[in-house]
């Protein structure tokens, strides 16, 4: 799983995300396929990974729904896939960096996820993901078009890779909008993950290419790494230049958080998102000696439905909390004890 | 970030919208969201502001899914019935069935998505309008299934020699113009 291992750029990088969107000819798409028809789709594609040493075959559509809106809050499938009504599947190889959801809203969208910022690997792992289906299964594709796709805004490359930034310096400095409005004239987006220029938002950004079509992975790829290596290394240059008193005082407040952190009984998930950032910018500013992989992992467990699945006869807010504030002391006790 | 059309209130959605590849990022309030849209001009997403707290809505809707059908269902479809086209030609188009998936075109502008893969052979012409504002581009460049790489990589070399040859005229170097011309020849003799 992405959110244990040490990533490239971590400081500043959270993960990095390829997904291609792929379908099958002679097979409609959603809402106009049959259960039969579904289920053909789910056989013959598991029938390409089925024996094939590491794959796992999940009936996404038999699971209890916190557990498919747990897969959502960690980003392992897309939350239309968590809600989806009819057949579905998911199939991931054995380190968990591949995920295929089947019968999303196209017939295959196969999905990598990397630690920290790795463009080339997330990349690699979905196209060798993808060179198994491809000669088994009759692909989709005009030479015109490119991969036919549901939607008329993923094709071409079928292409969409994102990377996570944490980016609480650039929002602190109000960069962001800036930085919109540029991305934008480069055919890329932002997308905030809470409410923008908040103490809530926890700093982080998703970056992803827009188009699809008359871009090759190559180019779409190496514009990214180009844009996004500009925002890292501007993050790092605003982090820089914090001047001694608001490093002290953000040392207080950081150490104040792990005090929260450690020891509060209950912890609800709008204040641990901005607990994480703030400890989060620490360790990656040597503030205190905590991998920022801890951090992450920290918060991808601590995501309500995924508290939930995890933990047994937990259905309360209350109790949600408690059990939150469970899995972060065990979570940062194990990296104090590590040290 | 402040809401763009009344400055007043924190922005909480975000309206992304392409055409012909000019971008445009428009950041409002939930008030002047809702007042847009109910005059039409603009459809909320799944953006900022959601029932659930800050934390929960961090992941719980992926904005980007929601501008995509955004994207397709805006009236993008607009140009398919011009009143430029003849009223026999706009019956005969919107006759024409899926042969696969029985898609009609007015479904299509409806929906915003293709019924099947084959929806786009046999819309293919009135699509491509459509397509390029979405793009700004209207033709495949990149990887390619197995049963058409060979011919997919000819065509991808052609690409970069093209770029190259005017490269190479843009900086006066005739001579290096001159070999890839004969090389575009040969391997467009062979396609
Ligand atoms: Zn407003
Ligand atoms: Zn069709």
């Amino acid at each position: 799983m992405w959110y244990r291992t040490k990533g490239r750029e971590n400081d500043i990088a959270v993960s990095t995300r390829v997904r291609l969107a792929r379908n099958l000819n002679g097979y409609p798409f959603d809402g106009r396929l049959t259960e039969e028809k579904a289920k053909e789709i789910i056989g013959n594609v598991w029938s390409v990974f089925d024996g094939k040493e590491g794959w796992t075959f999940t009936d996404f559509a038999s699971l209890p729904t916190v557990e498919r809106a747990s897969y959502a809050e960690r980003h392992i499938v897309s939350p239309d896939f968590a809600k989806k009504a009819g057949p579905c599947a998911l199939i991931s190889n054995e380190e968990k960096s591949v995920y295929i959801m089947v019968l999303e809203e196209d017939h295959l969208r196969i999905q990598a996820i990397t630690a920290g910022f790795d463009l080339a690997g997330a990349v690699q792992a979905v196209t060798e993901a993808e060179q198994l289906l491809d000669g088994a299964l009759d692909i989709a594709y005009s030479e015109k078009l490119g991969y036919l796709t549901h939607c008329p805004t993923n094709l071409g490359t079928g292409m969409r890779a994102s990377v996570m930034l944490h980016l609480p310096a650039y929002t602190g400095a109000g960069g962001i909008r800036s930085l919109q409005n540029q991305l934008g004239k480069l055919g890329l987006t932002i997308r905030g993950m809470a409410g923008e220029g908040t103490a809530a938002s926890g700093g982080l950004y998703q970056i992803s290419n827009q188009i699809t079509l008359g871009i090759t992975e190559d180019e779409t790829v190496s514009k990214l790494e180009d844009v996004i290596g500009q925002i890292i290394a501007k993050e790092r240059e605003l982090r820089g230049c914090i001047s001694r008193e608001s490093l002290d005082n953000l040392s207080d407040r950081v150490m104040r958080g792990m005090g929260v952190m450690m020891y509060a009984t209950r912890i609800g998930s709008a204040e641990l998102i901005s607990l994480y950032s703030d400890v989060r910018l620490g360790a990656a500013l040597n503030l205190l000696g905590l991998p920022t992989e801890t951090l992450d992992e920290m918060l991808m467990r601590c995501m309500p439905n995924t508290i939930c699945t995890e933990h047994e006869g937990v259905t309360t807010p209350a109790d949600r909390d408690r059990a939150r504030a469970a899995v972060v002391k065990e979570i940062l006790g194990r990296a104090n004890s590590a040290d | 970030m402040l809401c763009e059309r009344c400055k007043k209130k924190e922005a909480t959605f975000y309206y992304h919208e392409n055409v012909n590849g000019n971008e445009k990022t428009y950041s409002l309030c939930s008030d002047c969201a809702d007042e847009l849209e109910k005059k039409g001009e603009f459809k909320k997403f799944g953006g900022f502001a959601s029932e659930l707290g800050p934390f929960e809505s961090l992941f719980a809707g992926d904005p980007f899914e929601h501008m995509e059908a955004l994207l397709s269902k805006q009236d993008l479809f607009g140009s398919l019935f011009a009143p430029t086209k003849t009223r026999q030609l706009a019956e005969r188009i919107r006759a024409k069935k899926c042969p696969l998936c029985g898609m009609t075109l007015s479904d299509f502008a409806r929906e915003g998505k293709a019924g099947c893969p084959t929806c786009y052979e046999t819309f293919a012409d009135e699509l491509e309008p459509t397509i390029g504002r979405i793009h700004g581009r209207t033709a495949h460049s990149g990887r390619a299934p197995l049963k058409f790489r060979e011919k997919n990589e000819m065509k991808n070399r052609i690409r970069v020699l093209e770029a190259e040859q005017k490269e190479a005229i843009r900086v006066e170097n005739y001579e290096r113009a001159a070999e890839i011309r004969d090389e575009l020849r040969s391997l467009r003799g062979n396609a």
